[in-house]
């Protein structure tokens, strides 16, 4: 996954331009000439699908459905109309394109294994419409007579329509690539690997889904108009459960996630039935026992696999980590000085999960530029209380004002782009991206660059990319891990996770940083740096709210702690005001029976700062 | 008025099908947050073997328990080589390819042994329809629909009363937690399979007089008892059972006011809209998210 | 090496590696290669029609080629699996006829992937000779020249004899059509439609059915009420034993009249319920055979597994591929030449004697007559006990 192509290299691409002119006079006759034509109508399709399977993680089950609509489209208005390839093509995609929204619809709410029953539902209605509306579709006679593909007016054989399907598969991978490649194909991995930090970090969810079924819709859409003036024929039967099945297992087959993958696996799934021809009855049975064998050998797909072991080989020394000088976060990212007024304020909060009150009527203020610690036994609620004003959770009664902003309904992408930033308990990141893009896909929201740019690589796109690879470097630099900025996040130790976490937070430009335990697990020294780090943080403008058990870390930084117990704020004030407070005694002593001794979480009487 | 009742009987007889099929899907899931996709090929392969048995000169009863045996081997095989391998990736595209694939490789296999054509299943079910009010009905599908509900009654005791019943709901509430009480989970996933698939093969000897045993009678039935339990809510039992038995009735209904071309329409639009309003399935627990 | 190479060396092996795997097969010539493709099911719910097929094809070019071939060559027969797809019907022409090159093909079971090769084959211009799928558009589809021919039935005239065998048993003239929802049934409609015309009558009510439905109850209910006192029915075997279960079960008794997608094992299915269900033939296997067809069965028995006469599924495709076959050689021998346009021409002049009727001749230049077995060949059976039988064999009228 991490090792794809980034670069665009014009020789490949005249590589493939010159074999795409010279297959046609390579060909030993039209039968092969077709059957790589459909290789390519093959390739578009699964290059569709690889945007939706291999990098936003969603599984389709029902693309044959959509292959379908390009494809009658096509086919409809070819026999009665006697509409040429190009508005074809226009129409197929574009209606494609549309139940490409309507299919994302439920991933708002849908999930996993869920989702994949809603679109093979969609697969067999389209089937079953194909069927079915017998005066449109010739039901399962099907539609023949389909004129020869037309080009601005003039006829195309055989040989041109070949090369015309070439060129548009090479602009599909073009447009795989260079997607993969941006702020759009990492937001897309970013939802898939975790879709809460991804909110987190003001990526619309939904919308990088619906971007992504749109972008695969019109790939399978525009493989069907290409079927059409290859075969002249369609009927129901290509559009079956089992033909999605075979669309997915292309991208599987070649590796999901990687640039050629996809074009590897419909090269070798069109080829395949001529082989197993041989078999007879059994070469169903084949082909099954095949996709068996792939699945175990090659879990990565052929292309995943190829990539895994040439880049173990090509492993480098693990980089040291030097002593870099921090630079000043005010070069790097947009800081407000803080003017000391309220950043946050939270009024009568309350959370239930069922019968359960989790966090009852909370009031909290944390003012702004200051360092606020919330803390509390394990399940005071504290963690709820940050995931209701972060927008994780919604709360069930109160109001959230954030900048003088009532935010209490607002999701937690919304809350992200107006500059609530926060890091995680069980750190959330990308593990399978690299450190470097973990924080670039915290700039998605800041590029100017639109979709078209991007895909076509125009000089605004490299502009953006540029300027922000750069501001992330220097985050990296801030936290101190540029040496690992090519690591996958996975392979971090512990301590350089949560570093990543907070770089990664800080890419948002935040006017408030919510820091959810960010000592656990933490070594001495790192809870050092991490002090450091909270404190300059503060000093360059920026709020503070932090969870933690550590209550030397808490009493050391803090100028505000507020206590909750039983999902109950019953102590606020400053650190040494709290410490005595008996009700916060009682909260972490008080009527548990800890047996002998006092209990770990007793450290609040310690507190050395 | 007798239409409509011969539409209901009809109907509660198809949605029991399905209500066995799903029912198999949810105790696969429960335990391993993974389905055999191919389940339709275990009812297949219930069905199909019984009558290769029958055909060897063995016995009914004997018949059918050496089917019943092959399918839980079968449930077992599966689970290790298709699902165990395949359950820890969060990606649930591994399981499912795996297990089509070898719903691919047994169907093909029957259709060559078997032959393709569909062959009687005998059953004092289906010699004679009982007619009520003008409807006609067979005993066997009114016993589909009352096995279904007898099993989840069934299924609940002994998720209540054996240690073994109680591990299984233990594993479907919370597989780490249950692990980490000493539940071998392992082991409770290979017993789900087990009992999913014995639950299967029975359950093809049941509907095969009905429908007639034959290499592809699976397919249809998996696809649309997947989608049935997906809506009845995959983590409830009497849920999938409801669900089917309603899908059943529905799609005889609209078979005799509608259209029978309607039918797969406006079955499966109904599956979507279901799953917007209630993304868990009717009856589906929710799951939260915590971070 | 960078990332970005190693991706693209991938690529530009795969990319070539299929340029290489194409630079096989012979080039198009005037002359054709001594083979004769055949696109049917191969696998899946109708294999066992491609099987039928294959026996009787294979059969029949083993005996011309112990005689010697057709113009000191042998022939050879190539089966490709259309599964039931058009789409796939249409890559197999494409296939047989361009990179085989054979010099004629045979067409598989089912009819909607017939009609969808009328393209392509008219496209290269191969003589086609459809084995089982009947379909009267399959044939007469106004085309001149017409590469379509056809040993097997035609639905037109398959109409006209159930619907006149329907009406004798009918006191009232009131059928009823039950048919299946595919391109066979949906066919076949028109056909049955035009037929009750043709006796100065219409159908009381016309109904459909899909593949694997388990209840007909709706439809028989609405037919019922509608008066109906006979069924013509078109379908397949699994389909008509639910037909006659949802008879019993609304306590209906009306004269069922099927076309031969029930001659398979509906007796086996629906028992006695299938009883004097009467169903069009053009071959049965069934009863004592002449010494042609006894040969035959003996080979099938050694060769294909075929335990008893039962064994043989879709008999009438076993014997209109084993006659289809050498219609093609008498009409290779006739050309003199394995040139595709010369078979075309001598296609007409073919006389036979055959398995299942003496073509004589075989084809004429009309459209009606690219099917070469006749109405008067068809043969009326009936089901009774579980053995598809002549009619006066059995009890029923």
């Amino acid at each position: 996954m991490s090792r794809i192509a980034r670069h665009f290299n014009p020789a490949f691409v005249v590589a493939a331009a010159i074999l795409i002119l010279a297959l046609p006079h390579i060909a030993a006759n039209e039968y092969e000439l077709r059957l790589i034509t459909l290789l390519l109508i093959y390739a578009i399709i699964a290059l569709g699908l690889n945007v939706l399977v291999g990098l936003t993680g969603l599984v389709s089950l029902g693309q044959a459905g959509l292959y379908a609509i390009g494809a009658y489209t096509a086919a409809i208005f070819a026999t009665r109309l006697g509409v040429g390839l190009v508005p074809g093509l226009i129409l197929g995609m574009a209606l494609a394109g549309a139940f490409g929204v309507l299919l994302a619809y439920p991933t708002v709410r849908v999930r996993g294994v869920y989702l994949a029953v809603v679109t093979i539902a969609f697969g067999i209605i389209v089937e079953n419409v194909a069927i079915e509306w017998d005066s449109l579709t010739g039901s399962w006679v099907g539609i023949s007579n389909v004129p020869a593909p037309t080009l601005l007016g003039l006829p195309l054989d055989t040989n041109a329509y070949f090369i015309v399907v070439g060129a548009s598969a090479l602009i599909a991978f073009l447009v795989n690539l260079n997607l993969m490649n941006s702020r759009f194909g990492r937001a897309m991995r970013a939802t898939a690997q975790s879709e809460i930090a991804s909110r987190s970090l003001g990526i619309n969810v939904a919308a990088i889904r619906t971007l992504a079924f749109v972008v695969s819709a019109m790939a399978a859409g525009a493989a069907g108009v290409f079927y059409v003036y290859l075969n002249k024929y369609i009927s129901p039967d290509i559009f079956s459960f089992a033909d999605s099945v075979r669309f997915l297992l292309m991208v599987i087959l070649g590796g999901s996630g990687t640039a050629l993958g996809p074009v590897v696996g419909a090269s070798i799934m069109t080829y395949l039935p001529e082989y197993l021809q041989a078999f007879g009855p059994w070469q169903s049975f084949a082909y099954g026992l095949l996709l068996l064998a792939v699945m175990f050998i090659l879990p990565r797909g052929i292309v995943g696999s190829i990539e895994v072991l040439v880049s173990s080989r090509m492993a480098e020394a693990r980089p040291e980590t030097g002593h870099e000088e921090r630079p000043r976060l005010a070069d790097i990212v947009a800081v407000n000085p803080a003017d000391g007024s309220a950043c946050l304020d939270a009024r009568g909060v309350s959370v239930a999960f069922g019968g359960l009150v989790a966090v009852d009527k909370v009031d909290e203020t944390v003012d702004s530029g200051k360092i606020h610690a919330l803390i509390g036994p394990n399940g005071a609620g504290k963690s709820t209380f940050l995931n209701a004003i972060s927008g994780v959770y919604r709360a069930d009664s109160g109001s959230i004002t954030f900048l003088g902003q009532e935010t209490t309904r607002l999701n937690s992408h919304q809350l992200a782009r107006l500059g609530l930033a926060r890091t995680f308990q069980n750190t959330e990141l990308f593990s399978e991206m690299t450190v470097l893009e973990n924080v670039l896909v915290a700039f998605h929201k800041e590029y100017r660059s639109n979709f078209f740019s991007t895909i076509c690589r125009l000089p605004s796109f490299q502009r953006d990319e540029r300027h922000f690879r750069q501001a992330a470097m220097a985050l990296l630099a801030y936290v101190g891990l540029s040496a690992y900025a090519h690591e996958k996040a996975e392979n971090l130790a512990f301590g350089h996770q949560r570093q990543l976490e907070i770089a990664r937070a800080l890419a948002l430009s935040p006017r408030l940083l919510l820091l959810d335990e960010p000592a656990a697990g933490l070594t001495h020294t790192e809870i050092e740096n991490l002090i450091a780090l909270v404190r300059d943080l503060a000093a360059s403008g920026i709020t503070i709210l932090i969870v933690e058990h550590h209550v030397e870390l808490i009493m050391e930084i803090s100028d505000h702690v507020t206590v909750l117990d039983y999902g109950e704020l019953i102590a606020s004030g400053s650190a040494s005001e709290v410490q005595t407070d008996p009700k916060v005694i009682e909260a972490y002593f008080g009527s548990q029976t800890f047996g002998d001794g006092p209990a770990p979480a007793a450290g609040i009487e310690s507190g050395e700062g | 008025m007798s239409a409509a009742l011969q539409y209901f009987l009809a109907g509660l007889g198809i949605g029991g099908i399905y209500a066995l099929v799903a029912i198999g899907f949810h105790i696969m899931w429960s335990s391993a947050k993974a389905v055999n996709f191919a389940h339709g090929d275990t009812l297949m392969l219930g069905a199909v073997l019984t009558i290769v048995f029958l055909d060897h000169g063995i016995a009914m009863p004997l018949a059918i328990l050496l089917s019943i045996g092959v399918a839980i081997v079968f449930g077992v095989l599966l689970e290790r080589v298709a699902i165990r391998p395949f359950a820890d990736h969060a990606a649930s595209i591994g399981w499912m390819l795996t297990t089509i694939a070898i719903g691919i490789m047994l169907e093909s296999y029957a259709t060559i042994e078997f032959g393709a054509f569909a062959r009687p299943l005998p059953s004092p079910g289906v010699d004679k329809p009982i007619i009520i009010f003008g409807a006609g009905v067979f005993i066997q599908e009114l016993l589909i629909p009352f096995v279904a509900v007898l099993i989840v009654v069934l299924l609940g005791l002994f998720q209540r009363r054996t240690q073994l019943g109680r591990a299984m709901r233990a594993v479907a509430f919370n597989r780490v937690a249950a692990g980490i009480v000493g539940i071998n989970v392992l082991h409770v996933a290979m017993f789900s399979f087990a009992l999913a698939s014995a639950l299967g093969g029975l359950a093809g000897i049941l509907v095969a007089p009905v429908i007639q045993a034959s290499a592809t009678m699976g397919l249809l039935l998996g696809i649309k008892g997947f989608a049935v339990a997906i809506i009845g809510g995959i983590t409830s039992a009497p849920g999938v059972v409801i669900a089917g038995l309603l899908y059943g009735i529905i799609e005889k209904f609209v078979d005799g006011y509608i259209s029978t071309a309607a039918r797969e329409a406006v079955g499966f639009s109904l599956v979507i809209v279901v799953l917007m309003l209630f993304p868990q399935g009717l009856f589906g627990r929710r799951e939260l998210v915590k971070v | 090496m960078s990332k970005f190479s190693i991706s693209a060396a991938i690529g530009g092996a795969a990319v070539f590696a299929t340029a290489i795997a194409i630079g096989t097969g012979p080039v198009n010539a005037a002359e054709a290669n001594p083979c004769i493709g055949n696109s049917g099911p191969v696998t899946g719910p109708a294999a066992f029609g491609g099987k039928s097929i294959r026996m009787g094809a294979e059969m029949a070019v083993d005996e011309i080629n112990a005689a010697g071939g057709v113009l000191g060559k042998k022939l050879k027969f190539l089966q490709y699996d259309a599964r039931g797809a058009p789409p796939r019907g249409v890559d197999n022409v494409r296939r047989i006829g361009l990179k085989d090159n054979c010099v004629a093909m045979l067409g598989g079971y089912h009819s909607t992937v017939a009609l969808a090769m009328r393209d392509p084959i008219h496209e290269i211009k191969i003589v086609y000779v459809g084995v089982i799928a009947a379909n009267t558009k399959v044939i007469e589809n106004g085309r001149n020249p017409n590469y379509m021919f056809r040993v097997s039935a035609k639905d037109r005239w398959v109409s006209k004899f159930l619907v006149a065998e329907a009406l004798k048993r009918s006191p009232n003239n009131k059928v009823g059509i039950m048919y299946e929802n595919t391109g066979w049934g949906k066919g076949a409609y028109p056909n049955i439609q035009a037929a009750l015309r043709e006796q100065g009558t219409k159908e009381v009510g016309a109904e459909t059915f899909n593949w694997r439905d388990t209840d007909m109850t709706p439809q028989l209910i609405r037919l019922r009420k509608a008066g109906a006192e006979s069924l013509v029915m078109w379908g397949l075997d699994r389909e008509g034993n639910q037909i006659m279960r949802s008879l019993q079960k609304i306590g209906w008794n009306p004269v069922k009249i099927g076309a031969w997608g029930f001659a398979g094992n509906l007796g086996e299915l629906a028992g006695k319920l299938a009883n004097c269900a009467l169903i069009m033939q053009t071959y049965s296997w069934m009863g004592k055979l002449e010494p042609q067809a006894q040969k035959l069965y003996d080979t099938m028995k050694k060769r294909y597994g075929v335990k008893s006469q039962k064994d043989i599924r879709m008999g009438s495709g076993v014997a209109d591929a084993y006659d289809a076959i050498h219609i093609i050689a008498k009409a290779i021998g006739i050309a003199g030449s394995y040139d595709r346009q010369k078979v075309y021409e001598a296609m007409f002049k073919v006389k036979h004697k055959g398995l299942v009727m003496n073509y004589d001749p075989a084809f004429e230049r009309t459209e009606e007559r690219h099917d070469a077995i006749l109405p008067s060949a068809y043969k009326l059976t009936a089901w009774y006990n579980g053995e598809l039988l002549p009619v006066s064999q059995t009890p029923c009228k």
